[in-house]
């Protein structure tokens, strides 16, 4: 961790571990997100995101180490700190028995910083009546109505765990165009959680890559992109043993050529290959998706935090 | 906090008003069949405990739905105090329970008070009242079944298991319910927390959700205790069942005729008469002397045990009598018609009853349709056709008539402290008061008496008083039984003290104590909390064993030195270590087994992690 004052970063976690039963959900996990643009944290099931976000919002106790949300100990928020942090969930829960123009009016006298005009921003990208129930709306129709109700509480840090989870592509899109063209949005901090790694392309100028509970990654996304690089080899028998292949991902061999998926590998790796009986070496570089996925797949290959 | 309650009303909304007209219909059929507000006891306890789980259901159901995680953390990540949401939310619970539980109960007593001739006192009025409570204590013992700790939640069920035992009457026992449901509201509100896992926070909190999840523990080994004894009984070797029942204890002398018992007290006598007189015995009747009254009416009691005894029909004339408390006195419908006939008082100005008067059934010689009426120290005598009631025999104040039998000639009148003999031929006719001819103080407490049986002897009477009653618990006497002999000119006579031998060994009759001297002393004043005590279920309880003292110390001693671990490996603070191990070594096993399951034991090292060499 660095030497800032606290109030730079909306996200501070120190050591943080929890813990079920014999399970560590998030271990030793050190964490600060810079106040302001869109972070996205992404990891395999289990990498302990959702956990992190319970206890950043004070549902769930840590077993040890510190968590600050907002500057605030994230075990000691008040009601007034909670109407500053916006949280959206893959459930989008709301009460399906009311209808949309109660709960909007509800929450409108929950929330002192209110915004009609971020929520009619928002909900212009979807067809919701006000009449309608809750319960009859479509799962993009609830989720854009979530997302809308949340903007429009005007929060300083937005919380967005897995929120298009479920949804078909043409609803994705309108979740994260109502999401991107919002200027509620743009005057807060988001982190954005999710698996959908056209979407964090999208959206995300800071890529958090929890694995295990551990903070495996801190970057931009090209800067992470970067980090991995994609080659081929043709190699007229066995390629080299991984386990002294530099920096593997991920190895696999298709048609007769040997395909090496590494991390933080510059030239040499070209002459590590030819070194090990290449004929011809080629590299290229490779998408957010397959950067993220080599990485998370190969769950023991720990690169230094960033 | 307005926004989230009126939320709640219009989600369940359907379900209350479908709930009333349910309530309504049934209620409406019933009174339709029958007088609602005079029931037994039994009925008002099937009716209050339809409430309190109707109660229970709602509260399982609502917070139920509310508990799982991503919803939770959407009802109570908002700017508003946790407490003000659960006040929302369970506020407009008890407001559908009173639309779905009380409503139609007012209602109701509504139409018997307008439109019957039926009596409705102020205390039928508060039957709502006791319905919306009994309800919300469901609703929030649900509530917190949810919300607290999957490994203690279900000790909120204590308090309906305290409101279905309670011996506490009339309008007190609002207040008894009304304590109860606080009790669980601050439970639930300690409940109402983000982490639904975490133990109670406060010393506050912990202690509104320690002391009855202590008394749930207590209450479960009693149940244990119970199912042990299930077990026994299906052996076939519990002193109850066996064919043959131990020899001198209490239940081989329960289980005797009355001629035998008569006997067997004879037996243990060295009067010089006794001889003789087992030969009568062997030879006469032996007459039972029964009660009527099996406990004490109290004025304005929201329910009785014997309710049916509050009325009582003149078929002669075809008039139902009804004792309501407000006017102390009896007031008649016609059965052939329901209309009003009149009021039924003492003497010829129908003057109120001086207590809540019940129906003591005939006497032999009384005319047809007349009968015998009790309250407090006195009985009178139903005069149909004059349609007044006479007092025909007084007790000395302060004592409690319980029952007269006819033996013979004679009226035997049994008080809680005496029995007295009356000539029961001027009990038919007359309106003067009768005097007793002899009177027999009782030989122990009136709640230990199991039964009492006698001759007549050609000078006076021979009675034998058995007391048995509590033989196999705390609570009751050393069982023995006493004969005595009550001559013409009102002497008595002691003739035989029989000691009978326990059927069961002392940590049974003591189970309800030794796990924890401290519930049980709370368990008992919890039951008689707002209760008038029974002068007819009053006891003498044997002295307690040092046996069982010692070993109920014992145990304490253990929980104290099992607790100083335990604690330690749980996340408290060191003032509330003390506290817990303090507590262990007063309330015993139950406190320690609180401590077990309030707070999980603290988690075990981290296991050191290993890197794992690359495959691809």
């Amino acid at each position: 961790m660095t030497d800032t004052t606290p109030s730079e970063y909306v996200v501070e976690t120190e050591a943080l571990c929890k813990r079920y039963g014999a399970k560590l959900a998030l271990d030793q996990l050190d964490l600060r997100i810079a106040s302001s643009r869109i972070h996205a944290i992404v990891g395999a099931n289990g990498a302990g995101k959702s956990t992190l976000f319970r206890i950043l919002l004070g549902f769930l106790p840590p077993s040890s180490g510190q968590a600050r949300i907002l500057g605030r100990d994230s075990q000691q928020l008040t009601p007034t700190d909670r109407g500053r942090i916006g949280f959206v969930n893959e459930e989008h829960t709301l009460p399906n028995w009311m209808r949309v123009s109660a709960v909007t009016a509800m929450q409108r006298r929950h929330y002192p910083r209110w915004n009609q005009r971020a929520f009619d921003e928002v909900i212009g990208h979807y067809h919701v009546l006000p009449e309608q129930k809750v319960g009859q709306l479509s799962r993009g129709e609830r989720a854009g109505f979530n997302l809308a109700l949340t903007l429009a509480q005007g929060p300083e840090l937005l919380v967005l765990d897995e929120p298009t989870l479920g949804l078909d592509v043409v609803a994705k899109r309108a979740f994260l165009e109502s999401l991107l063209y919002s200027n509620a949005a743009g005057q807060c901090t988001v982190i954005y959680c999710s698996h959908q790694m056209e979407e964090v392309e999208r959206v995300a100028d800071n890529l958090i890559i929890l694995e295990r509970g551990r903070l495996a990654n801190m970057s931009a996304p090209d800067d992470f992109c970067a980090r991995v690089t994609h080659w081929v080899a043709d190699i007229p028998f066995a390629g080299p043993p991984p386990a002294s292949v530099p920096g593997l991902l991920q190895a696999q061999r298709i048609d007769g050529l040997h395909h090496y998926l590494v991390l933080d590998q510059d030239e040499d790796f070209a002459a590590f290959l030819r070194a090990s009986g290449a004929r011809s070496v080629q590299s290229m570089p490779v998408s957010l998706d397959r950067a993220v996925n080599g990485f998370l797949a190969k769950n023991h290959a720990m690169p230094a935090a960033a | 906090m307005r926004d989230l309650f009126k939320a709640e009303l219009l989600r369940f909304r359907g379900w209350a008003i479908a709930g009333a007209a349910l309530h309504l219909l049934v209620l409406g059929f019933l009174a339709r069949v029958v007088d609602l507000a005079q029931q037994p006891l039994l009925v008002y306890r099937v009716f209050g405990g339809v409430y309190a789980l109707a109660g229970l259901l709602l509260g399982l159901y609502q917070m139920g739905s509310y508990r799982r995680p991503n919803v939770w953390l959407n009802l109570l990540h908002r700017p508003l105090p946790d407490w003000r949401i659960a006040a929302a939310l369970l506020g407009a619970g008890i407001l559908l329970l009173a639309v779905a539980a009380a409503l139609p109960v007012l209602l109701i007593a509504g139409y018997q008070a307008g439109m019957t001739a039926r009596v409705v006192d102020l205390r039928h009025w508060l039957f709502p009242l006791a319905a919306l409570l009994i309800a919300a204590c469901g609703y929030l013992a649900g509530a917190f079944c949810m919300l607290g700790g999957r490994r203690y939640s279900a000790c909120a069920l204590v308090f309906l298991a305290l409101l279905a035992v309670s011996q506490a009457t009339g309008p007190r026992v609002l207040l008894l319910q009304a304590i109860a449901l606080l009790w669980l509201a601050a439970m639930v509100l300690a409940a109402f927390k983000p982490d639904l896992s975490a133990p109670p926070r406060s010393p506050a909190a912990t202690a509104v959700t320690a002391l009855p999840l202590q008394m749930g523990v207590y209450s479960l080994m009693l149940l244990l205790g119970f199912g042990m004894e299930m077990l026994w009984i299906m052996q076939g070797t519990h002193p109850n069942n066996t064919g043959v029942p131990p020899p001198g204890g209490h239940n081989e002398t329960e289980r005797m005729t009355p001629q035998q018992r008569m006997l067997a007290g004879l037996a243990a006598s060295r009067a010089p008469q006794a001889p003789l007189w087992r030969e009568q015995v062997a030879l006469s009747e032996v007459q039972p002397i029964g009660v009527q009254v099996v406990a004490t009416p109290v004025r304005n009691e929201l329910t009785h045990a014997a309710a049916e005894q509050t009325e009582f029909d003149d078929d002669e004339r075809r008039v139902r009598w009804v004792f309501s408390h407000d006017r102390m006195r009896f007031e008649g419908y016609r059965l052939t018609d329901g209309r009003r006939a009149g009021e039924l008082g003492v003497g010829g100005g129908d003057a109120p009853f001086p207590a809540p008067a019940q129906a003591a059934g005939g006497l032999p010689g009384l005319p047809k349709g007349d009968g015998t009426l009790v309250a407090g120290n006195v009985l009178y005598r139903y005069d149909g056709a004059a349609g007044q009631a006479l007092p025909r025999i007084v007790l000395p104040a302060g004592e409690i008539l319980a029952g007269v039998t006819p033996v013979g000639e004679s009226l035997v009148v049994t008080s809680d402290r005496a029995l007295y003999f009356f000539d029961g031929r001027d009990a038919a006719t007359g309106d003067a008061l009768l005097r007793p001819r002899q009177r027999l103080p009782i030989p122990g407490r009136s709640g230990d008496l199991r039964s009492v049986e006698l001759i007549e002897l050609v000078d006076g009477y021979l009675v034998s008083f058995s007391f048995t009653s509590y033989a196999h618990e705390l609570t009751g006497a050393t069982p023995y039984q006493n004969v005595l002999w009550v001559d013409d000119g009102g002497r008595v006579t002691p003739v035989a003290h029989r000691a009978m031998a326990y059927d069961y060994s002392a940590p049974y009759r003591y189970k309800a104590w030794w796990p924890s001297p401290a519930l049980y002393a709370l368990r008992v004043g919890a039951i008689g909390l707002f209760a008038p005590a029974d002068p007819l279920q009053a006891t003498a309880p044997a002295p307690m064993p040092r046996g069982i003292q010692v070993f109920a110390g014992a145990l304490m001693l253990l929980s104290l030195l099992a607790a100083i671990p335990m604690s330690l490996r749980r996340a408290l603070s060191t003032p509330a270590r003390m506290a817990w191990v303090l507590a262990c070594g007063v309330i015993g096993l139950p406190a320690l087994a609180s401590l077990w399951l309030l707070y999980p034991a603290r988690g075990q090292a981290e296991p050191q992690r290993q890197l794992q060499p690359a495959a691809a």
